[in-house]
């Protein structure tokens, strides 16, 4: 019977268009195909969105084309592929990408169950409230029995249901399936209130049609730190990552941008031209060039330039640093010593 | 010693040992064996590996397999329920919660898409222009769009009703806005058990009335009026008990409570918006089979009919419509399932069924694909199973009697 | 006798009651009291509302310019499709090499044109390879790498002619496949017809969006852990099996629709298994069997529209994710699934307008 050949000639071309992965070493891999695979969220504001050209920006992108920067040394060579929340991980852990950028909150069963390391922390979120200002709510204390929009596998959806059960208070959760359905969900009245971090808070408040009715309460009822992701037991690829974005942090910290780069690689002070790379030897610690955090701050600039222009004030979300300053401006940022 | 032998004796004498070998394969029963055997080798080597690999893999990445997440605490909330849920209960609560809901979703767009197709199907033939293409619109746009659009489109429709405050209300009792429909819910009390009697005794009897009256015309030709007898036995015997028993019912009427309506029954719209999109996509192609199947009808039955004296209504009712269910039934049949599978197209809108809080949200809290989707698969394949058992046993019925 | 000469009075026209317009109104819009209220009611009903639909869809809409500021009147702002156009129609397949997303789409047209054209004799000879090669050419034309051309990454393609590609390249794969299920649903070796049976019957009682969901989420478990198998191609996979289940049951009512008298001839004729069923019984379904066909190209066409769960870039995912960017807040969406819809409703309607011609003429070469 010749039923089932079809369906082994399939499994054959398959496997000839099959790329083969070497999950424990992604470093060579990714030298070898010339071109990083960074997974990354189908549409959110700020993040990791597309342009009309298809051209991909965003806090979370960012991080991606650092590394491609530092490891490669172009931050064009990025492949990004978008994924559902529900792919995010089984993407990453089968070697579809290397790098898992998709606004992912850092947890304990997530960093120990999965298989998966994060490498750090690119935004400190946190879950909170946006309500109409027609309803007179001032605390999120007063919301016993409304309803609420949350955005679906998100882990707002337990921290929601967390606060509601700890304020002996009831809720119903409407989910979406996007942001901008959530919004939408928002803005008829279907819900009372709008649960999500806060940074979609304010993307999802500028797209109402009237954004001064509504407000954002001051109720932050969970941790939300958002990091890029990479397989376990490649300790070598954990650095790379890991480094690459404190590379982009200390470069703030330094005053390193992506337009005085050059000039203080050459007559920077000695903590500037270690960071770049004219002094010690840091990059070839990391198995890459020493230039590899010169490459970062040229190509995609410091973590500053990268906030600002993804949601900070360049961009139309206009959101503050608050947690996200440096540790000596009255944030939590913080990288390790560079040295 | 060498006796001579033409060549034609050596063919004659070695065909039948040759033609044992090639009877051997040529014989469809043997060479049937072979193949099946083939293919038997093949499907344990294709399962063997992907058996393997997956059980491998899911090692390698430290996927947990069994189902003993089954019994832990979910940890969300579920929009709609129809059982009792409390966010500490077990994702086997979110299962049965997501059957249910997509059994009741399947049943009233089941029940919609049927009358409407049904409508829409038979308004082919009407001879007023305007319902005619009424009925050829239908079809067509609403065939053409993919469902997952329609479902997005009414679920917008819905939400562009007034908020809970400003509802649009009905006598104080209905109330519709944005959060849904409030109905006001029948509550029984103490001696309304004689008021469900009452209905259980009409509904038999009604049974055998039209069991009676299909007899009487048998015989005697005479038709008996059983639309409105039954009716007249349907409202009068419990109208009469409810009446004797001094109504022992009252209305539980929804009222604005808070931030919203508490008390009564509640329509969620995205409960509103898929049951809606469903009836009208599959009403439009259970429309097409029934166009098919009247047109299936030979003209001359409905000639006969018309030179017998019947009316034109009861030339549809019971000549056409009956002939051609013989014709629309395995229709149906095909697209009831495919509205049970459609309903997974919830996910667009976050209406809980099956798919949407099993397959969805507790898959994303659990990670444990394989199991979970073997679950949901298993579910949507005996829904369907039951659907074809039922029309083919409808079927039976309205096949006709060859001799 | 006087002889009275007969002369007929002159033709008079019908009455106006039963002939032109006001016949027409009269038989058609007000023959019953029924009738006349619907009639009434529908039109009031259109009356209200098409209107202001016009005028937003056209009258007040936006239609040019380039970003969200341009949309400054009331009505729909088509801008957001004009801006947006080339990612909704090739997702971000590069801008210069478009050019091979057309030669693609071209290929399948003329090869579905010459398909009718040719001449019977040479249509199984010619078109049933060119169908099955088209598939893999086109792969090679899109992706590049193997034919000297720049190589395009498979997550790179998108929009709605992704959403036509995957759709005919599923068809077209599907099609042997289904023919070989169908005939294993009604051999007579027991085993082979029960595998066949479970094929069909798993893949047509399961929802599409649940197996795209297995093909994005349970796929790759299924390869050896260094094997990595492109996200397209593992749909691709399960729209061929999909689409498989649902032709085998289009050819199984080929089948029974050809009289056994075919199959006797084709016996006594002395031809072999495969040959009667190639040469005789194959020609026969694939012609009785061609508006089933297309509704089913229809089907699998829009059930496309299903991958935006498993974010691939078709056309409504695209729509999608241009929604939530962050220069675009400002609630496109209703134009977004207006234009998705109109765009598909073109397609699917004018091929089940192809459908029903195609029925009319099978029906005549019956009577005749």
């Amino acid at each position: 019977m010749k039923i089932k050949n079809i369906s082994l000639g399939l499994a054959l071309v398959a496997s000839a268009y099959a790329m083969p992965s070497f999950a424990a070493n992604t470093l060579e891999n990714v030298k070898k195909s010339d071109v990083l695979s960074c997974g990354v969220s189908t549409g959110l504001a700020g993040f990791s969105q597309k342009d009309e050209k298809g051209q991909w920006s965003g806090l979370d992108v960012d991080v991606c084309r650092s590394v491609a920067a530092a490891v490669l040394g172009d931050a064009s060579k990025v492949q990004f592929k978008p994924l559902t929340a529900k792919e995010r991980f089984l993407a990453l852990q089968s070697g579809e990408v290397d790098i898992l950028s998709r606004n992912t909150t850092w947890t304990h069963t997530r960093d120990t169950s999965l298989g998966l390391n994060f490498a750090g922390v690119v935004y400190y979120d946190g879950a909170g409230f946006m309500v109409n200002k027609n309803l007179g709510v001032k605390s999120a204390l007063e919301l016993d029995g409304a309803n609420a929009c949350i955005q679906a596998g998100t882990s707002t959806e337990l921290a929601i249901s967390d606060f509601f059960r700890e304020n002996k208070m009831n809720y119903k959760a409407i989910t979406f399936d996007t942001s901008d359905q959530t919004r939408a969900g928002f803005e008829s009245g279907r819900c009372d209130f709008l649960v999500s971090d806060q940074s979609q808070l304010y993307a999802l408040r500028i797209g109402l049609q009237k954004p001064e009715n509504s407000i954002v309460l001051p109720e932050v009822i969970s941790k939300e730190p958002l990091g890029p992701v990479v397989r376990q037991n490649d300790d070598e690829w954990f650095n790379i990552v890991k480094w690459s974005l404190n590379a982009s942090i200390e470069g703030e910290y330094q005053g390193v941008t992506s337009k005085n780069v050059d000039q203080l690689k050459a007559k920077g002070n000695p903590g500037q031209k270690r960071l770049l790379g004219s002094e010690g030897d840091l990059g070839q610690k990391l198995g890459l060039s020493d230039d590899w955090a010169y490459q970062i701050i040229k190509q995609v600039g410091n973590y500053a330039e990268s906030f600002e222009r993804n949601v900070g004030q360049e961009s139309p979300l206009k959101i503050k640093r608050g947690l996200n300053a440096q540790w000596n401006k009255g944030g939590i940022l913080y990288s390790p010593a560079m040295r | 010693m060498f006796s001579k032998k033409t060549i034609e004796q050596i063919k004659l004498e070695t065909r039948p040992n040759s033609a044992s070998l090639n009877s051997f394969y040529n014989n469809p029963k043997y060479r049937g064996w072979i193949y099946q055997a083939l293919l038997a080798i093949f499907l344990i080597g294709f399962f063997y590996t992907i058996v393997s690999n997956t059980l491998a893999n899911m090692e390698a990445q430290g996927i947990k397999s069994g189902f003993s997440f089954l019994s832990t605490s979910a940890g969300f909330d579920v929009l709609m329920t129809l059982i009792t849920f409390e966010t500490t209960d077990s994702y086997l609560r979110i299962f049965a919660i997501g059957i249910l809901n997509t059994i009741l979703v399947s049943l009233v767009g089941i029940l919609f898409s049927t009358i409407l197709g049904f409508i829409f199907g038979i308004a082919y033939f009407s001879p007023n222009y305007l319902i005619k293409k009424i009925a050829t619109t239908y079809v067509e746009v609403f065939r053409n769009i993919p469902v997952i659009l329609q479902v997005i489109f009414w679920y917008t429709i819905f939400n562009t009703l007034p908020i809970a405050r400003e509802s649009i209300n009905v006598g104080d009792s209905v109330f519709l806005n944005v959060t849904g429909l409030y109905l006001p819910k029948l509550v029984g009390e103490a001696g309304s058990g004689f008021v469900y009697i009452a209905i259980f005794l009409s509904m038999i009897s009604m049974f055998f009335v039209k069991h009676w009256a299909r007899k009487r015309q048998e015989k005697s030709g005479q038709q008996f009026p059983v639309l409105w007898v039954c009716l007249a036995i349907l409202v009068g015997l419990p109208t009469l008990t409810l009446l004797i028993s001094g109504i022992p019912f009252h209305f539980d009427y929804p009222e604005l409570k808070g931030f919203n309506f508490s008390g009564g029954i509640t329509v969620i719209p995205e409960f509103m918006s898929l049951a809606v999109a469903l009836s009208i996509y599959t009403g439009a192609f259970i429309a097409e089979a029934v166009r098919a199947g009247i047109q299936s009808v030979p003209q001359g039955q409905t000639e006969a009919a018309r030179s017998l004296g019947l009316k034109e209504s009861k030339i549809m009712s019971l000549i056409v419509v009956p002939q051609s269910m013989r014709v629309i039934t395995p229709m149906l049949n095909s697209e009831y399932q495919s509205l049970v599978k459609n309903t997974t197209v919830a996910t667009a809108i976050g209406y809980p069924e099956l798919f949407t809080v099993f397959a969805g949200s507790a898959l994303n809290q659990v990670g444990q694909a394989v199991e979970i989707m073997f679950m949901t698969l298993v579910i949507y394949f005996a829904l369907n199973m039951t659907i074809s058992f039922v029309m083919n046993r409808f079927n039976k019925r309205t096949e006709l009697t060859t001799r | 006798m006087e002889v009275k000469k007969f002369s007929p009075l002159p033709d008079q026209p019908a009455p106006i009651t039963t002939i032109g317009p006001i016949a027409w109104i009269k038989y058609n819009l007000f023959s019953s009291f029924f009738n006349i209220v619907v009639t009434l009611l529908i039109s009031t009903g259109l009356f209200l509302v098409v209107p202001d639909a016009l005028d937003w869809l056209f009258f007040s809409a936006n239609w040019s310019g380039t970003t969200q500021d341009d949309c400054v009147k009331d009505g729909a702002c088509w801008v957001f499709i004009s801006a947006w156009s080339k990612q909704i129609f090739y997702g971000s397949y590069p801008l210069n090499e478009l050019w091979r997303v057309n030669t693609s789409l071209l290929l399948l047209v003329v090869i579905i044109a010459t398909s009718f054209i040719l001449p019977a004799r040479l249509r199984n000879k010619v078109s049933i390879p060119a169908y099955l090669l088209l598939p893999f050419i086109c792969l090679m034309i899109l992706e590049g790498s193997y034919i000297g051309l720049e190589p395009v990454s498979t997550d790179l393609w998108g929009g709605f002619t992704l959403n036509v590609l995957i759709a005919a390249a599923s068809i077209i794969i599907a099609f042997p496949l289904g023919f070989l299920w169908a005939l294993g649903r009604q051999s007579n070796m027991p085993f082979a017809r029960s595998v066949s049976v479970t094929c069909i019957e798993f893949f047509r009682g399961t929802p599409i969006l649940a197996l795209f969901f297995m093909g994005s989420v349970m796929l790759p478990l299924f390869f050896p852990a260094d094997m990595n198998v492109d996200k397209l191609l593992r749909v691709w996979i399960i729209l061929v099996l999909f689409m498989a289940a649902y032709m085998a049951e289009v050819f199984r009512s080929g089948f029974q629709a050809i009289p056994s008298g075919q199959y006797e001839a084709a016996d006594s004729l002395g031809l072999g298994y495969w040959q009667k069923t190639l040469l005789i019984i194959f020609p026969q379904v694939i012609k009785v069997s061609m508006p089933n066909i297309l509704a089913t190209f229809v089907m699998v066409f829009k059930n496309t529209v299903f991958l935006l769960v498993i974010a691939v870039p078709e056309m409504l995912q695209v729509v999608m994710s241009a929604l939530s960017n962050s220069n675009w807040l400002g609630g496109h969406a209703i134009e977004g699934y207006l234009f998705v819809g109109f765009t598909f409703w073109i397609s699917c309607f004018s091929m089940s307008l192809l459908a029903t011609s195609i029925e009319k003429k099978l029906d005549t070469s019956h009577q005749n």
